[in-house]
């Protein structure tokens, strides 16, 4: 019992800790409908799972004690172990200390430990408290040495913008393989409306310029919202559950209620045969993928293409298609962006991408040229290009254009698999019988009766059968076939993707 | 009551209008049908709400997030 007044003086100040900023800072924060941090790592994790770091760092004696502004330690998410922290905004509104803090620690144990991380932010940073403490300004530099950038390139990170997140935390949350916000309670900016007022004179609330609408919908900084904040904790828990813990480990198995073999009878009628009209691009997704169960990435933003993440037999799978009833299915500037950005998630954490294909080509026409939706589409060219994960494609309607080389890859295996619906070209029908046979129609006595008897006599080249009689498309589908023959795809490719895991080398510049 | 407007989210050419002035509409209903990249794309009403303005003609080209139509908010789904 030699220790115990010193054991007894630890927990009176763990518990001093426990109460943040003091009862009336913790009071405000509810108020403003947020939860603390210690209410959101609670909330995030498995029950009793959480191990605090550096509980005891703060400043004053006694009861004048204040804990640092940041919370954080080890934890776990369905058994499964994880680094998390956070700024505790009832301490000096979150902001940043000088000095060895614990949010770099926290990167530190993860860099250590090779475990995934989430970071709950809160707050704006840098204090200008400090630089009268120190008495001089400092050359803005990562305080981090960078650790943030490393972490990307081996664990999987989640970022959560759980309050109002500016400077500092907004920059390090964009360092994330995902991120997610509160619908409302939340906002992300580079800076607040104060700085903006005196900037560029524009009055605007912290919600025009940050909430969910404008970062989560318009500007797609943030890649999935929350109804409230347990609403995100849910999402970061279902996230990770389809991540590795590092790239040195393939995704988990997990024991599907599914069977492999199920032909689902609807697929067959989802397509319709009138060649113009769209359908729902997600409810086929479902009926592939294990027990109906997708996790979307990015739902409000580049919706032309929809991302996801599901299982296939219990396999990790990352889910591509283009979404018919926006833009037709055309891959966009936004769409674009986030295809790049999925494709190098499941190629880093060696997650095959099943790729249902309905695209046009790219999205035409002043708006497209002016979002540079050339330039951005062909970094997903790139990006296709420069993965090594397994890719299988599935022709489920239109695949025009070089938009819809970024589903495919001529450098490795080429296995294009195509359903009754599919039709391809170069160059679509439409359009491209008016450049090829202008003259011709022109002097024709009927012009418009000239250029439908072209398009029809080129239109009954359409078929996927003649294409798979020239052996231009290696595999012709009954729709219903499609899920037994990924799976057995993808377990044929399963053991071949231990064989490379690790850190990816970065190829090249994109375009 | 709030006025909300209906915006067609892409670029192409008002194919058909399948309301008229003061119609009331429920979440979901097609209002009008958008000819993009040849594909009949549903413009589809965000809220529940009757149409106080219709803003394109069929056959009109429109651009990205242009406005369609706009509506008066009523308080509860009317279907």
């Amino acid at each position: 019992m030699a220790w115990l007044d010193d054991v007894e003086e630890i927990e009176r100040r763990r518990a001093r800790a426990l109460a943040l900023g003091g009862a009336e800072r913790v009071q405000r924060q509810h108020d403003a409908g947020r939860l603390t941090i210690r209410e959101r790592i609670d909330a995030l994790l498995d029950p009793g799972s959480f191990v605090e770091m550096g509980a005891l760092a703060g400043e004053g004696d006694g009861e004048k004690f204040l804990p640092a502004g940041y919370v954080g330690g080890l934890g776990r998410i369905d058994g499964r172990d994880i680094v998390v922290g956070g700024e505790d905004f009832t301490v000096r509104g979150g902001s940043e200390r000088d000095g060895r803090t614990k949010d770099r620690m926290i990167l530190e144990i993860a860099n250590e430990f090779k475990v995934p991380t989430v970071l709950l932010h809160d707050g704006a940073g840098g204090n200008i408290e400090n630089t009268l403490r120190r008495g001089y300004m400092q050359i803005p530099t990562w305080s981090n040495d960078g650790l943030e950038v490393d972490l990307l390139a081996t664990v999987p990170v989640v970022a959560g913008v759980m309050g109002s997140v500016a400077g500092g935390p907004a920059t390090r949350a964009m360092l994330s393989h995902w991120s997610v916000m509160p619908k409302k309670s939340a906002q992300l900016f580079i800076a607040g409306p104060p700085v903006v007022k005196r900037a560029i004179g524009l009055d605007v609330t912290k919600d025009e310029l940050g909430s969910s609408e404008m970062q989560v919908h318009a500007s797609g900084a943030v890649d999935n919202e929350g109804e409230d904040e347990y609403d995100c904790f849910r999402q970061m828990r279902e996230f990770l559950s389809y991540m590795p813990r590092n790239v040195w480990e393939l995704p988990p198995h997990r024991e599907p209620n599914d069977r492999p073999d199920r032909k689902e009878e609807a697929l067959l009628s989802i397509v319709p045969k009138n060649r113009r009209q769209p359908y729902d691009m997600k409810s086929l997704i479902m009926m592939v993928v294990d027990d109906g169960i997708m996790f979307e990435i990015r739902p409000h933003h580049g919706r032309c293409l929809i991302t996801a993440l599901a299982r296939l037999n219990g396999h990790v799978v990352g889910i591509m298609a283009n979404n018919p009833m926006v833009n037709g299915g055309a891959l966009d500037g936004p769409g674009a962006d986030k295809q790049v950005h999925f494709m190098e998630l499941c190629d880093q954490f060696r997650i095959p991408i099943v790729y249902f294909v309905d695209c046009p080509g790219f999205l035409v026409g002043p708006d497209a040229e002016r979002s540079g939706a050339l330039r951005r589409g062909m970094r997903a060219f790139w990006t296709t290009f420069s993965i090594t994960v397994p890719l299988i494609q599935i022709i489920v309607r239109r695949c025009y254009g070089v938009g819809s080389v970024t589903s495919s890859r001529t450098d490795h295996l080429k296995l294009r698999i195509a359903w009754p619906s599919g039709e391809f070209g170069g160059i679509p029908i439409e359009g491209g019988v008016d450049a090829a046979f202008r003259r011709i129609i022109e002097s024709a006595p009927d012009p418009v009766a000239k250029r439908v008897e072209i398009e029809e006599r080129i239109g009954r080249l359409r078929s996927p059968l003649l294409a798979a009689e020239a052996f231009g498309v290696e595999n012709i589908i009954d729709p219903r076939e499609t899920r037994p023959l990924v799976i057995r795809l993808l377990e044929m490719a399963q053991q071949k993707r231990g064989y490379s895991l690790g850190i990816k080398s970065r190829p090249g510049v994109r375009p | 009551m709030e006025l909300v407007g209906i915006r067609a989210e892409t670029a192409g050419s008002i194919w058909k209008i399948l309301v008229t002035l003061d119609d009331q509409v429920a979440v979901g209903d097609v209002v009008a049908i958008l000819e993009s990249m040849k594909m009949e794309i549903p413009i589809v009403a965000p809220i529940a709400g009757r149409v106080t303005e219709i803003l394109v003609a069929e056959g009109s080209s429109v651009s990205g997030n242009q406005l369609v139509a706009m509506l008066e908010q009523v308080e509860r789904d009317v279907r």
